[in-house]
């Protein structure tokens, strides 16, 4: 414990400095802005950014790019409070309730309310990141070749079984992404796999262009702007101070979002989306009043909202010390990382205490600052809603085209990212979720490596996944979760149409 | 019987599967304990095939794909017609007017805004970004053939 308080207060002396509080303060304030705006998400918004922070140093990177991230959990509330648009996909369960308090005049409430719950959550997980992450990365040094690849499968498995989409359309999703992962040069032999004679796609597609196509511009292709209608309310400064009892009612739907979030963020999945959802099912079913649910009720606005903003940071745990990412988001994040010569991963905390500590120790700031701005702003937040979708997407087309272009400065991820946006467009149509698709991208080649690497040790033999006691009791859990998706699959109904119904109800 | 969604989804993915299951032909298998460069590939290719038919085989709770709603896809079929084309040029013509182009293309043609809104807001917002991208950020933009 001393040990990590010591290395907290290195964190807070790297946060602390200037530049970092600046970079901080950019990433919540674009981040919340993100997340205000409907149709840009914040995996778009990373993604679209990250050429920025290409001058920056790791650190500074880093935490801006945080900062966007949970900076839009904070902004999609405003939108779908005020608009009934869900700004991101996790804010969809606060528009409910929280459009429906402000019908009723409570507006101001409902924002400070998710603000408070925000930020609560948001601390939480930040404090549950000091003690969690050094720890799991000191176990995950003994992981060899076979243990990645159970872990790996672990992931993807969990994705599965966690993810709002059924069993079968995650999994196709994850292959499509493992499939556009194995294209460029063979990192063991050399071969060239499906590059079709473009010097570009021997280093592999990139998780930029295909983040910022199927996200972003897919978002935009699929949303005409007349389609895009909506009446803002205004709330008046002097109302954002909730009353004693929404005080009170929001109290234990705060504490539960946040414990529930901050578990299930360190799931693989789309966690914030999944637990603000299933915290709206668990208040809904502990209310006394469920009858309250859609008309206006405090805890369908506090848990959901404290829910995705835990997860959020629950989802850094695995990336930070296991170098693996939990839904696309930490994907983007861990190759800015990796931009920056900084492997994301059980050595990260000591070879590079200064980029991990200053990033957690910024994580609190990042909250303070957030919660600091959110509310006194909300007048400029809501006239940015004004402006009329027509103007705003060509606007987020151009980003986009910049954002791509800049990585490698190659026109050919332009039309990678023009391609992905077509898929995305169709994946949509179809209802396939297209988060499990950039997770299966971004593992590919660690997944591939440490696959082969195992069998290259144990000379072919398979069994060396149930011959070393963490491989084995990975492999456990993934033949539990296969089961339990399997037996879904064949059940009337699955836990994801029983939350589902549970919060149409 | 109805040709439903998940029919369409399960068919395009077996395909897909199958079409690049053949232009791995080059790529080594190898063997257990020797994995060559096409194993990897090989098994999600099957894995994706074998899904694509277990989406088919349950393809009966999925909507018709009648039903599904395409009255946006001119929309975006302009949109995506527009950045090719400015994909296309970015190199040639520079980030100024490439930009400026697209943003006042999309205006006018697709959401058929006023010229002199367009124009001026196609102008403005391009010089912004030219200026935090280029000046700002220092992030090397593309100044194309004639120079800007």
């Amino acid at each position: 414990m001393g040990t990590t308080l010591d290395s907290l207060l290195l964190g807070f002396s790297v946060a602390l400095q200037p530049a970092v509080l600046w970079y901080a303060f950019l990433g919540c304030l674009v981040g919340t802005l993100v997340g205000v705006l409907p149709g840009i998400g914040p995996l778009a918004g990373i993604s679209i950014l990250l050429p920025i922070t290409f001058g920056l140093n790791a650190t500074n990177a880093i935490v801006m790019l945080a900062g966007i991230y949970y900076g839009s959990q904070y902004g999609g509330s405003t939108t779908s409070i005020l608009l009934r648009i869900p700004g991101e996909a996790s804010s969809v369960m606060t528009c409910i309730d929280g459009n429906a308090m402000a019908r009723k005049g409570r507006a101001g409430a409902a924002l400070c309310i998710a603000a408070v719950g925000s930020f609560i959550a948001g601390t939480f997980g930040v404090i549950m990141l000091t003690l969690i992450a050094p720890p799991l990365a000191t176990i995950a040094l003994k992981f060899g070749p076979p243990e990645y690849t159970a872990l790996l499968a672990l992931g993807l498995i969990f994705l599965a079984y966690m993810s709002t989409s059924s069993l079968t359309r995650t999994l196709l999703m994850a292959s499509l992404g493992l499939l556009l992962g194995c294209i460029g040069i063979d990192p063991l032999s050399g071969h060239f796999r499906y590059s079709f004679d473009i010097p570009e796609l021997g280093d592999g597609i990139g998780i930029v262009p295909v983040a910022v196509g199927l996200f972003g511009l897919g978002e935009i292709l699929s949303t005409p702007s007349h389609q895009v209608k909506g009446e803002v309310i205004r709330p008046k400064l002097r109302e954002l101070w909730p009353n004693r009892e929404e005080w009170r009612q929001s109290a234990m739907p705060i504490a539960r979002g946040t414990v529930l979030g901050f578990l299930i963020g360190i799931i693989p999945g789309s966690a914030h989306i999944i637990s603000s959802f299933l915290s709206y099912a668990v208040e809904k079913k502990v209310s006394k009043h469920p009858e309250e649910f859609g008309h206006g009720a405090v805890a369908g606005v506090a848990g959901p909202e404290s829910a995705n903003n835990a997860a959020s940071t629950g989802a850094f745990v695995p990336m930070l010390a296991l170098g693996i990412p939990t839904g696309p988001v930490t994907a983007v994040l861990i190759a800015a990382l990796l931009v920056h010569g900084v492997p994301p991963g059980p050595s990260l905390v000591n070879d590079h205490p200064n980029v991990f500590w200053g990033f957690v120790a910024s994580m609190y700031v990042g909250n303070l600052v957030l919660l600091a701005m959110n509310l006194p702003l909300v007048g400029l937040f809501v006239n940015l809603l004004r402006i009329p979708y027509a103007y705003l997407y060509p606007l987020i087309i151009m980003f986009c085209v910049i954002g791509v272009y800049e990585v490698n400065h190659s026109i050919v991820d332009v039309w990678i990212m023009l391609i992905m946006g077509v898929v995305g467009y169709a994946l949509k149509k179809f209802g396939f979720d297209p988060a499990p698709l950039v997770l299966g991208l971004v593992i590919a080649p660690i997944f591939e490596m440490s696959l082969r690497q195992s069998l290259i040790m144990s000379d072919g033999n398979w069994l060396i996944f149930l011959q070393r006691p963490i491989a084995l009791t990975l492999m456990i859990v993934c033949g539990v979760l296969l089961a339990l998706s399997v037996k879904s699959m064949f059940s009337q109904r699955d836990w994801r149409e029983k939350m589902a119904a549970e919060t149409k109800e | 019987m109805t040709l439903r969604s998940d029919h369409v989804a399960g068919a395009a993915f077996v395909l897909f599967g199958i079409v690049v299951f053949a232009l791995s032909g080059d790529l080594p298998f190898g063997n257990l304990s020797s994995p060559g460069a096409g194993m990897m590939p090989k098994l999600v290719i099957g894995l994706m095939i074998l899904f694509g038919l277990a989406l088919i085989a349950n393809a009966s709770t999925s909507q018709p794909f009648a039903a599904i709603a395409w009255d946006d896809g001119s929309h975006a079929m302009k949109v995506v017609v527009i950045t090719a084309a400015a994909a296309a040029s970015y190199q040639t013509l520079g980030f100024l007017l490439t930009m400026s182009l697209l943003v006042f293309i999309l205006l006018i043609a697709i959401e058929r805004q006023p010229l002199h809104y367009s124009a001026a807001y196609a102008i403005g917002l391009t010089g912004v970004a030219w200026w935090v991208f280029g000046k700002a950020l220092k992030a090397p933009l593309e100044t194309g053939i004639l120079g800007f």
